[in-house]
C-alpha cells in the first residue's frame, strides 16, 4: 500500500478497509475511496487499453472524464473507475484486454499504427464488396471497450425526479455556493447540483502556505445546509441544459453515495441512480475548469497524470501518487500542486513551466527554497518506458528541436536545452480550460482568449448566467464574488430587485485579481528523429488520436476542428468534446500554420457526462388503460394485446384462429368486453351545428330512441371514424366513436368549430361508461333473463335504443347494433357497475353456454360481415368514398362546412383511386371449389401487396379463414382497374427471404348475410342446455372501484352499492400517518361535471364557481374546481353523504369517469416529485389550488391541499396501472396504500 | 429539443402537453353549391362560393398550404394533457420560443464578469 501520511484533507477513513477484487487478485482499499484511487493506491498501473491501438491506459483523471478509466463492476461493463465509489466486495475487470491488462494479447497493434491512419475506417476494406462484411465483423470484434454480459442481470434501482426551482446552480465550489446562497436568502426557491460526493470544489483538496483552503468557504456550505429554501444534490452531475433551462442529470445514489434530498433508505447496490430534470427560471453555471491535456510523445503511459489527479490522490484519498516526480505545467496551480506534493515527500525532481512569465512570484521562491529545479518555458517532449513512466524527456520550448541532451539522476541542473528525468510520475497539463460543456449545451458561445490563451464566454442565452472558474477566475474572493454577482443576476431574471446589491457586488469584482494567464501551448517542443512527430502524441486519449491524425485530417482538407473531429473521431467517447475539444481547436489551428484562437471549441452535446442507459430509461412503469372487467376477463383465460392506451382481451384460447368464438356468435351468444369505445355526451344550443360540421351525414336526422351511423373525415377526406349518434334530448346528444379516436374526439369538435363561437358542451363518457356487447342468436333471450324491458323486434328494433333497467336496478342504455352481423345489444353503463351486470348476464347465459370472444374473433365476424375498421381497411389516401361508403355523405348540405366534404367533390369520379375490394383467395391446389376444407391458416397475412405486372397496386387489409363460408375471404385496397368484380389478384407476401405468391378473385366485400335479415329478424339460436334450474331473483347491485390494493381490509362499510374500506390491516398508528405518506383510494365518492358558457352565473349545490381557472372552493363538504372558461367540477370531499346531482343539463355525474386518490402525509412533495414535473408545491399560489397536467404522462386533475395533502383523479380506466407505478415510485419515501379513515380523519382535524 | 408554450388557463407547460393543430390560417372556406352554383353561408370570399373550381382551389390551397417560414407565425395549440382548451400563440419556429408578430426574440446577453483583456 502506497498510502501518504494521513492529512486533514482526506475523505477516506482508515478504520474500515473494504477489500475488493480487481482482475482476480484480492486487493484492500479504504472507505471513502473512488475505484481508482483504491486501485492506484494498491499499486495498480495499468487500468485497461486503449480502444483503437491498446495501449496500456492508467490513471489520468479523476472525473471520469475519458475512457482510459473505464472499468467492468460486478459484471456491469463502462463504469468510471474515477467516480465510483469504493464498496466492500466489489469485483472490478479490466477492460479491452484478453488476459492481464499488463499483457495484453493486441497490445501490437500498437506497432500497426501507420496502417490505421485518420479515418481508415471510412476510407479502406470497401472493395471488393465481400470484404466489407468480412471486416466489419473483425473490426467489430477488435473495436469497443466493456463487454454487455448477457448473463448479467441489469443491477441497482432506477428512479426519476424532477424538480422545480427559480434558480439552478450547476456547481458546488466556492463560486456555486456564493451564488445559490445569494439566491436562497432571497427567499427563492435554489437547487444545486454538485457532481462530486461534497462542496466546496478544487478548494477541497488544495493546500497553500500549508494551509487548507477549504476553511475558506466551509462557513459557505454551512450556511447552504441550514438554509429552508436550499435543497443541495451531491454527487448529481448534470448531463446538459435543454430549452428554456430545462436542466437534466443524474446522481448517485449507491453504496458511499449521498443519500441527501433523497430520505429513501441507501441501499447497498452500487447500480442505484436517480434521473433528475429540473426546470428552472433562471440558471447559473459555475462549473470551473478542467484541465487542459499537454500533448508530447506517449503522453499517455500510465504515471503521466494531471495536476489535479496526482494532487487529489495524494491530499483527497491519501495515495502517494508516485516516488519520483516531473512536472510539466501550463498555470499557477500546477507550481502550487508541485509545492504541496514536495510537502508532501514526494521527490519532485523537476517542475517545468510552458510560460515565460507570468508566474505566482510565492510559488516560484517556494519552489526555489524546496530545492526543486524550476525551468520556465520549458515542457515534456516524450515519456519513456511500457507500461508505466520510466524517464521523461524535456526541453526548451524556444528552441525547439533535438539537443543533445543530459540525464538527471534526482533533482538537478543539466546543460543544454533538452533534459532525461528519471521518474514514475509525470504530471503534465497545458493549463486549465474553462469547463464549457454545460454553458455550450445551453447554447452559449465562445472566443478564444489572448490573456487567459483559453476559450472564453463571449454570449450567454437568456436567463442563464456564469461565475467563478468557468470565467477563469482563480483568486478565491474573487471566485465568490462573481458567484454572488451570478447568484443576484439570476435572482434579478426571478424578478426580484437586487439593483443595488449588484451594483455593489460588480463594483467589488472590479477591483479583484481578473482571469489568470494562461498558455496556449498544445504540444510539448519535437524532439527526437526516431519517432515521427505526433506518431503517438494524444489529442484524444478516448478513440486514440493523435496529433498525426489531426495532421492526417487536415491533408484530406478536413482541416477544421468540426470536420476534423468527426473524420478523425476526435471526442466521440466519453470525453465528449470537453476535454480534447478546446485543444484540437488549437491544434487544428497550430497545424493550418494560422494564429492559435482562429478556430472555434467544438461544441459540446449531452450528455456532458455519460449516466447509464438503465438510468435514461427509468423505472419504466407500464402504464395503459383497463376495462372494468379486465380482472374477469383474465381468470377465464384472456389473452390482452395493447390497443391504444387499452389492455383489450384478443383470444380466449390457444386457438389465434378463435374458430369456436366465432361459432359461438354465429351460432349462440357471446359475451364482448367493449368498454374503450369512445362515448360522449354533447349539449347545448348549438350542439347539433357541432355535430354537423364533423359527421359527413345529416345529422339532423338523429331520433330519440334510434341510432344514427355516421362517419368524420378530415380536410381531405379520409374517413378516420365512425360510430352512431342518439339524439338523448332537445339540444342533447349521445354518440360513439371508434376506441381510438375516444381520446381526440373532444379536440376534433373543438378545433373544427373554433371560428365559430358556437355554445355547446362536451363530455367524455369513455372512462365512465362501460359497454358489454351480447351477440348472437340467442342475445335477446339472455338479456330477457336480467331485464324487464320490452327486447321484441317490434318493440326494439335493429337500431334501436332503448334506456333500460337490468338486475336490481341498474340504469343502461341499450343499443341494438350489429358489427358482427348477429343480433347484439350493447349495454352501456356506469363503469362501476359493470362487473355487477357482466356478472348476472353470465349467469343467465349460462344454461345456453355463453362465452367470451375477445378482438380477434371480432374482427373475423366483422369481415365476414363486410364491416371496416378505420384504420385497418382505410388508410390516409383513403377517402370515404374509396371504401364504399359515400352513401353516408349528405352531399346536397354545404352550409354546415362540413369538414372532408370539399375534397370529397373534389376527388369523386377521380380515377386511379384505392377501392376496397372482397377478396377470395384461390387454392393453391387449383381446387377452388365451394365448401372445400382448407388449413385456417393457409392464408396470405394482413398487408400482402397487390401486384399488377411490375408495379405495387393495393394491399390486403384484412385475410381470415371462414368456417361460415368454407373459404378464405378478405379485404383489400386496390386501384379502381382491378376492382372489378371477377378479376384475378396477384398477391406478394415477404417471409424473411422467402417471397410467396398467392392469387386471389375479386368478390363484393359482403359474405356474410349480405341483405342483413339476420340483424333485423334473428334466427333461432342454438336450444338452452336441459336441466338448469330458473335463474334466482338478481342479487343486490354492487359497484367497484377501479382501483384494488395489494393489502388486507380491516374494516369495510357498505355505502351506497360501494363496498368502502375504512382501515386495512397494514395501516399505520394514527399518530404514524401523516409522517410519511398514504395513498388513499377515494372513488367512491362523487363528483360532477359543470359546464356551461356563463358558468359563473351558476351556483351548482348553492355553491360560488371561483372566478378564475385554477381557483378552488372548498364549502359544505364539497371542493368546487374551476377547470376552464366554460368547466368546473365538484367533488365530494365530505363529511355526509353527497347530495344530489341538481337538475339541469349542465351537471353530468363523472363518479365513474375518474379514479380519485388522495395522497396524505409529509413526503407527498417527495412522492409527487418522483412522477411528475408539474410545479405543484409552487409557494407563491394560495392553496387549495388546481392543476390540469401530466402525473406519470397520464393527464391529471390535481388538488394541491396543503404541503402535506393532495388530491388527484385521471381517467378511470388507468386506476390500477397507475396506482402501482404510483406505490413503486413512491415507495422510497415510505408511500402506503390506507383506508379512506385516514383521509376522513385528516378533513376532521382540517375542520377543528 | 425542448420548448414551452404559455397555456391561456394553466400558464407555462412543456410542449409535450400539447398537440400542435398547425398556424393559423383562417377559418375553412365556404364550399361550393354544385346545384345552384349560389354563394354558401359562411364564406368570406364571394368569387369562391360561385365557382366550383375557383372553390375547390382555394379549399386546396387553405387545407394543404403551409408557407414554413423561419420567423414567429401565429399557430393553435391544444393543450390536452391540462384543461383541454385550443389556443393559438405566437411562436417562433426558429428558435422554438414564443415571439411576439414579427419582433426579435429575446436574445442573449453578454457573459458577466471580469474583463479578461
Amino acid at each position: 500500500m502506497s498510502r501518504l501520511p494521513p492529512s486533514s484533507t482526506e475523505r477516506i477513513d482508515r478504520s474500515r478497509p473494504l477489500g475488493f477484487r480487481w482482475c482476480g487478485r484480492a486487493l484492500e482499499g479504504f472507505e471513502g475511496d473512488t475505484v481508482a484511487s483504491a486501485l492506484w493506491g494498491a499499486g495498480v498501473r495499468t487500468f485497461g487499453r486503449s480502444f483503437e491501438y491498446h495501449r496500456p491506459r492508467g490513471l489520468h483523471d479523476l472525473e471520469g472524464e475519458g475512457s482510459s478509466q473505464l472499468v467492468s463492476i460486478d459484471g456491469v461493463p463502462n463504469q468510471s473507475a474515477g467516480t465510483t465509489p469504493l464498496r466492500e466486495g466489489m469485483d472490478v475487470g479490466a477492460q479491452n484486454v484478453r488476459g492481464d491488462p499488463r499483457f495484453d494479447v493486441f497490445g501490437l497493434l500498437d506497432r500497426l499504427d501507420r496502417f490505421m491512419p485518420a479515418g481508415f475506417y471510412y476510407r479502406l476494406f470497401h472493395r471488393p464488396a465481400w470484404a466489407a462484411r468480412f471486416f466489419q465483423e473483425r473490426m467489430r470484434g477488435l473495436a469497443g471497450l466493456g463487454v454487455l454480459r448477457p448473463d448479467v442481470p441489469d443491477r441497482g434501482e432506477r428512479a426519476e425526479r424532477y424538480l422545480n426551482a427559480d434558480v439552478a446552480v450547476v456547481g458546488g465550489g466556492p463560486a456555486g455556493m456564493s451564488a445559490a446562497l445569494e439566491a436562497g436568502r432571497l427567499g427563492l426557491r435554489v437547487c444545486l447540483f454538485e457532481r462530486r460526493p461534497w462542496l466546496g470544489g478544487h478548494l477541497d483538496w488544495r493546500v497553500r502556505d500549508s494551509r487548507p483552503l477549504a476553511g475558506e468557504v466551509s462557513a459557505l456550505a454551512d450556511e447552504l445546509e441550514r438554509m429552508e429554501s436550499m435543497r443541495v444534490f451531491r454527487h448529481a452531475p448534470v448531463t446538459g441544459i435543454w430549452g428554456e433551462n430545462l436542466l437534466t442529470g443524474f446522481q448517485y445514489r449507491g453504496a458511499g453515495g449521498p443519500t441527501d434530498g433523497w430520505t429513501g433508505s441507501g441501499t447497498a447496490e452500487a447500480f442505484d441512480e436517480t434521473h433528475w430534470e429540473c426546470r428552472a427560471r433562471a440558471v447559473v453555471v459555475a462549473t470551473g475548469s478542467i484541465e487542459r491535456p499537454l500533448v508530447f510523445e506517449h503522453n499517455d503511459r500510465p504515471g503521466v497524470m494531471q495536476v489535479d489527479t496526482a494532487i487529489r490522490l495524494a491530499r483527497t484519498y491519501g495515495v502517494r501518487p508516485g516516488t519520483a516526480a516531473a512536472f510539466s505545467v501550463g498555470d499557477d496551480l500546477g507550481l502550487e500542486a508541485a509545492v504541496d506534493l514536495a510537502s508532501l515527500g514526494v521527490d519532485v525532481r523537476m517542475v517545468a513551466d510552458a510560460r515565460h512569465e507570468g508566474h505566482d512570484e510565492a510559488l516560484v521562491a517556494a519552489l526555489v527554497e524546496a530545492g526543486i529545479d524550476f525551468r520556465p518555458g520549458w515542457a515534456a517532449t516524450r515519456v519513456r518506458g511500457r507500461s508505466r513512466v520510466r524517464r521523461v524527456e524535456l526541453a526548451d520550448r524556444t528552441t525547439t528541436g533535438a539537443g543533445s541532451g543530459a540525464t538527471v539522476g534526482s533533482a538537478g541542473g543539466g546543460a543544454g536545452d533538452s533534459l532525461r528525468v528519471a521518474c514514475d510520475l509525470l504530471v503534465a497539463s497545458a493549463g486549465r480550460q474553462p469547463d464549457i460543456g454545460v454553458l455550450s449545451c445551453a447554447g452559449a458561445r465562445f472566443r478564444h482568449g489572448q490573456r487567459t490563451r483559453t476559450f472564453e464566454l463571449e454570449r450567454l442565452p437568456p436567463d442563464v448566467f456564469a461565475a467563478g472558474g468557468v470565467l477563469r477566475l482563480t483568486d478565491v474572493e474573487a471566485l465568490t464574488t462573481s458567484g454572488r454577482t451570478a447568484g443576484l443576476e439570476a435572482a434579478a431574471a426571478c424578478g426580484a430587485d437586487v439593483a443595488e446589491a449588484l451594483a455593489r457586488e460588480r463594483a467589488r469584482l472590479a477591483d479583484l485579481p481578473g482571469p489568470a494567464r494562461g498558455s496556449s501551448i498544445v504540444r510539448g517542443p519535437v524532439a527526437g528523429r526516431r519517432l515521427a512527430p505526433g506518431r503517438k502524441a494524444f489529442l484524444d486519449f478516448d478513440e486514440d488520436g493523435t496529433w498525426k491524425n489531426a495532421a492526417q485530417s487536415a491533408a484530406y482538407a478536413f482541416d477544421v476542428p468540426e470536420l476534423a473531429k468527426r473524420f478523425g473521431n476526435f471526442g466521440l467517447g466519453p470525453g465528449q468534446y470537453r476535454v480534447p475539444g478546446q485543444n484540437l481547436a488549437m491544434a487544428m489551428a497550430e497545424i493550418a500554420g494560422r494564429p492559435i484562437g482562429s478556430f472555434a471549441a467544438t461544441t459540446v452535446r449531452p450528455p456532458v457526462i455519460p449516466p447509464s442507459l438503465a438510468t435514461l430509461a427509468g423505472p419504466n412503469h407500464d402504464i395503459h388503460k383497463r376495462t372494468p372487467l379486465h380482472d374477469d376477463q383474465a381468470s377465464r383465460g384472456a389473452v390482452f394485446r395493447r390497443a391504444g392506451p387499452w389492455l383489450r382481451a384478443r383470444y380466449f384460447s390457444a386457438d389465434r384462429q378463435c374458430l369456436e368464438e366465432i361459432r359461438n356468435v354465429r351460432e349462440n351468444v357471446g359475451l364482448l368486453d367493449s368498454s374503450p369505445l369512445g362515448k360522449f355526451r354533447i349539449w347545448g344550443p348549438d350542439a347539433l351545428r357541432a355535430l354537423q360540421r364533423v359527421y359527413i351525414s345529416d345529422m339532423t336526422r338523429a331520433r330519440p330512441g334510434r341510432c344514427t351511423y355516421s362517419a368524420m373525415c378530415n380536410d381531405t377526406g379520409n374517413i378516420i371514424d365512425d360510430g352512431v349518434v342518439v339524439r338523448t334530448g332537445e339540444d342533447e346528444f349521445y354518440f360513439t366513436t371508434s376506441s381510438n379516436r375516444a381520446g381526440t374526439t373532444v379536440e376534433w369538435l373543438r378545433f373544427h368549430t373554433r371560428y365559430d363561437g358556437w355554445d355547446y358542451n362536451l363530455v367524455n363518457l369513455t372512462d365512465a361508461l362501460a359497454s358489454i356487447n351480447v351477440a348472437g342468436p340467442n342475445a335477446r333471450r339472455v338479456l330477457e333473463k336480467i331485464t324487464d324491458a320490452e327486447l321484441s323486434d317490434e318493440a326494439f328494433p335493429y337500431l334501436g335504443c332503448r334506456e333500460i333497467e337490468v338486475g336490481d336496478g341498474v340504469a343502461a342504455r341499450c343499443l341494438r347494433l350489429g358489427f358482427v352481423g348477429e343480433l347484439s345489444y350493447e349495454l352501456h353503463l356506469r363503469a362501476s357497475h359493470a362487473r355487477y351486470v357482466w356478472d348476472l348476464l353470465w349467469e343467465a347465459g349460462a344454461e345456453y353456454g355463453i362465452r367470451p370472444f375477445g378482438l380477434e374473433a371480432q374482427n373475423c365476424l366483422r369481415a365476414e360481415k363486410g364491416h371496416v375498421i378505420i384504420g385497418t381497411e382505410s388508410e390516409q389516401r383513403v377517402t370515404l368514398l374509396d371504401i364504399g361508403m359515400g352513401w353516408l355523405w349528405d352531399r346536397e348540405d354545404t352550409a354546415s362546412g362540413k369538414v372532408g366534404a370539399a375534397a370529397l367533390r373534389y376527388c369523386e369520379g377521380q380515377s386511379g383511386r384505392l377501392k376496397l375490394v372482397g377478396l377470395r383467395v384461390d387454392d393453391p391446389a387449383g381446387d377452388a371449389g365451394a365448401g372445400t376444407a382448407r388449413d385456417p391458416t393457409h392464408r396470405p397475412e394482413d398487408g400482402a401487396l397487390v401486384v399488377d405486372g411490375d408495379r405495387i397496386a393495393g394491399f390486403v387489409c384484412t385475410t381470415r379463414h371462414s368456417e361460415t363460408l368454407g373459404w378464405q375471404y378478405g379485404l383489400a385496397l386496390v386501384e379502381d382497374r382491378l376492382a372489378e368484380r371477377g378479376r384475378s389478384l396477384d398477391l406478394y407476401e415477404s417471409l424473411g427471404r422467402r417471397t410467396v405468391r398467392w392469387t386471389a378473385t375479386v368478390v363484393p366485400p359482403h359474405f356474410h348475410d349480405p341483405k342483413g335479415q339476420r340483424l333485423r329478424i334473428a334466427p333461432e339460436g342454438r336450444p338452452r342446455r336441459p336441466g338448469k334450474a330458473p335463474s334466482p331473483p338478481a342479487p343486490a347491485a354492487h359497484r367497484r372501484s377501479p382501483v384494488r390494493f395489494d393489502a388486507a381490509p380491516a374494516r369495510t362499510e357498505r355505502r351506497a352499492g360501494w363496498n368502502v374500506v375504512l382501515d386495512y390491516e397494514s395501516d399505520r398508528a394514527p399518530a404514524d400517518v401523516m409522517r410519511r405518506a398514504s395513498l388513499v383510494d377515494l372513488s367512491h365518492r362523487a363528483r360532477w361535471d359543470v359546464q356551461n358558457r356563463d358558468i359563473g352565473t351558476l351556483r351548482p349545490f348553492g355553491l360560488d364557481v371561483p372566478g378564475t381557472p385554477g381557483k378552488v372552493a372548498v364549502r359544505d363538504g364539497l371542493m368546487i374546481n374551476r377547470m376552464n372558461g366554460t368547466q368546473a367540477s365538484v367533488w365530494h370531499v365530505g363529511p355526509g353523504a353527497a347530495p344530489a346531482m341538481p337538475d339541469g343539463p349542465h351537471y353530468t355525474d363523472t363518479t365513474d369517469s375518474h379514479c380519485w386518490l388522495a395522497l396524505l402525509g409529509d413526503s407527498v412533495p417527495e412522492v409527487l416529485e418522483s412522477v411528475t414535473g408539474l410545479d405543484l408545491f409552487d409557494p407563491a399560489r394560495a392553496r387549495p389550488f388546481l392543476t390540469q397536467g401530466p402525473v406519470l404522462h397520464v393527464p391529471c386533475q390535481i388538488v394541491t391541499w396543503r404541503g402535506d395533502a393532495v388530491l388527484l383523479a385521471f381517467s378511470r380506466g388507468y386506476g390500477q396501472t397507475f396506482v402501482e407505478a404510483l406505490l413503486e415510485s413512491g415507495r422510497h419515501a415510505g408511500l402506503r396504500p390506507a383506508g379512506e379513515r385516514v383521509f376522513t380523519d385528516w378533513s376532521h382535524a382540517l375542520k377543528s | 429539443m425542448t420548448f414551452r408554450l404559455t397555456c391561456p388557463v394553466c400558464g407555462k407547460r412543456d410542449v409535450y402537453e400539447f398537440t400542435y393543430g398547425g398556424p393559423e390560417r383562417g377559418p375553412r372556406p365556404a364550399e361550393a353549391d354544385p346545384a345552384s352554383g349560389s354563394q354558401a353561408a359562411g364564406g368570406s370570399d364571394p368569387a369562391a362560393g360561385s365557382d366550383p373550381a375557383a372553390a375547390a382551389e382555394a379549399h386546396f390551397r387553405w387545407a394543404q398550404f403551409r408557407m414554413n417560414r423561419p420567423e414567429p407565425q401565429e399557430e393553435w395549440w391544444h393543450h390536452g394533457a391540462g384543461c383541454g382548451v385550443w389556443f393559438s400563440t405566437w411562436r417562433d419556429p426558429a428558435t422554438n420560443r414564443e415571439a411576439p408578430p414579427g419582433g426579435a426574440e429575446a436574445g442573449g446577453h453578454e457573459a458577466s464578469g471580469r474583463d479578461s483583456s
